[in-house]
């Protein structure tokens, strides 16, 4: 990768700006004070974000590539998302009950938030940007292929899009449809075709 | 007639209003923001509809003008100075005293 980097220099160099802005200095603020006052310690927020640095759509994978290669506990994982999960080593933490929704060929899910931002964190990480709009919350259920289409994905008339609205204590995640002509390929090719966005189900599983 | 929460906008939306499909790394201290609520609703200081509450009571003026992350540390900080956990004195002193390491003056 050292190579990389070969273009000609006619921008400024590239200094890390350190200065905060006010409301990251009313963060750092008001968790200071909470740490002054014991009522949360100081290696609360570290630990914290550990935890949230170690979830990521890589666990989702886990869960959707076991359940296209074993039948068994693809049932389990539809029947109760939170038991299979934790089976597999994966806590689902912030103690929300945890569905995992089936694609089949007439049938494709997708999920949204349309009150605020609620995700299965625990085994998608954080939400990204987009799934947070206003755009996306307030046009998902109204006309989800529209939406699909600036995904780049195109749903066939005869398949049914069902769009399942998050909640605080309810999360979704998607089963998506694993693709014809994928029967020799590899747990690692496999992991390839499940990504984040087939997970939430604005994309499906594509062989290039 | 029922009002819907201005945070209600499900099926609200119209076509021309695209959605802006950009990936990006949160920045630190919105991690640590995410973090330190998490931290709150375990020690059962703010729980998640309190700040959800707190986000929704921003006004909508400033909730236009504020990211995500903005939002719910205004939130946090409304919800402690209500419940009396924090003064606002201690607010207006202790963000003095973070910005002045930053050699910034508030």
């Amino acid at each position: 990768m050292s190579n990389d980097h070969n273009h000609p220099h006619n921008h400024a160099p590239i200094i890390d700006e350190e200065v905060p802005g006010y409301y990251e200095i009313l963060e750092i603020s008001i968790r200071e004070l909470l740490i002054e006052r014991m009522i949360i310690s100081p290696d609360d927020v570290r630990k914290q974000v550990e935890l949230l640095d170690s979830r990521s759509p890589v666990l989702g994978q886990k869960l959707v590539i076991r359940a296209w290669t074993d039948p068994a506990f693809r049932e389990r994982l539809l029947a109760n998302g939170n038991a299979a999960a934790e089976e597999m080593g994966i806590t689902i933490y912030d103690d929300t009950a945890f569905t995992v929704l089936e694609d089949t060929p007439e049938l494709h899910n997708m999920i949204v938030c349309t009150l605020c931002s609620c995700y299965p964190r625990p085994v998608l990480g954080l939400p990204p940007d987009w799934y947070k709009s206003k755009q996306y919350r307030s046009r998902a259920i109204k006309e989800p292929r529209a939406v699909l289409a600036e995904f780049g994905t195109i749903i066939p008339e005869n398949v049914q899009v069902i769009i399942h609205d998050s909640t605080a204590n309810q999360r979704y995640m998607v089963l998506p449809l694993r693709p014809e002509g994928t029967e020799k390929l590899t747990e690692e090719e496999l992991e390839a075709l499940v990504t984040r966005d087939t997970m939430i189900g604005v994309t499906i599983p594509r062989l290039n | 007639m029922v009002k819907h929460l201005p945070n209600d906008i499900g099926g609200t939306g119209c076509s021309d209003d695209k959605i802006k499909i950009v990936e990006r790394e949160l920045y630190p201290w919105e991690k640590r923001c995410h973090a330190l609520l998490d931290v709150l609703d375990y020690h059962k200081v703010v729980n998640t509809e309190e700040k959800r509450r707190g986000t929704e009571n921003i006004g909508a003026e400033m909730a236009d003008k504020l990211t995500y992350y903005e939002k719910w540390i205004v939130s946090a900080s409304n919800c402690l100075l209500q419940k009396g956990i924090i003064t606002p004195d201690e607010i207006a002193v202790k963000t003095k005293e973070v910005a002045a390491r930053y050699n910034i003056m508030l």
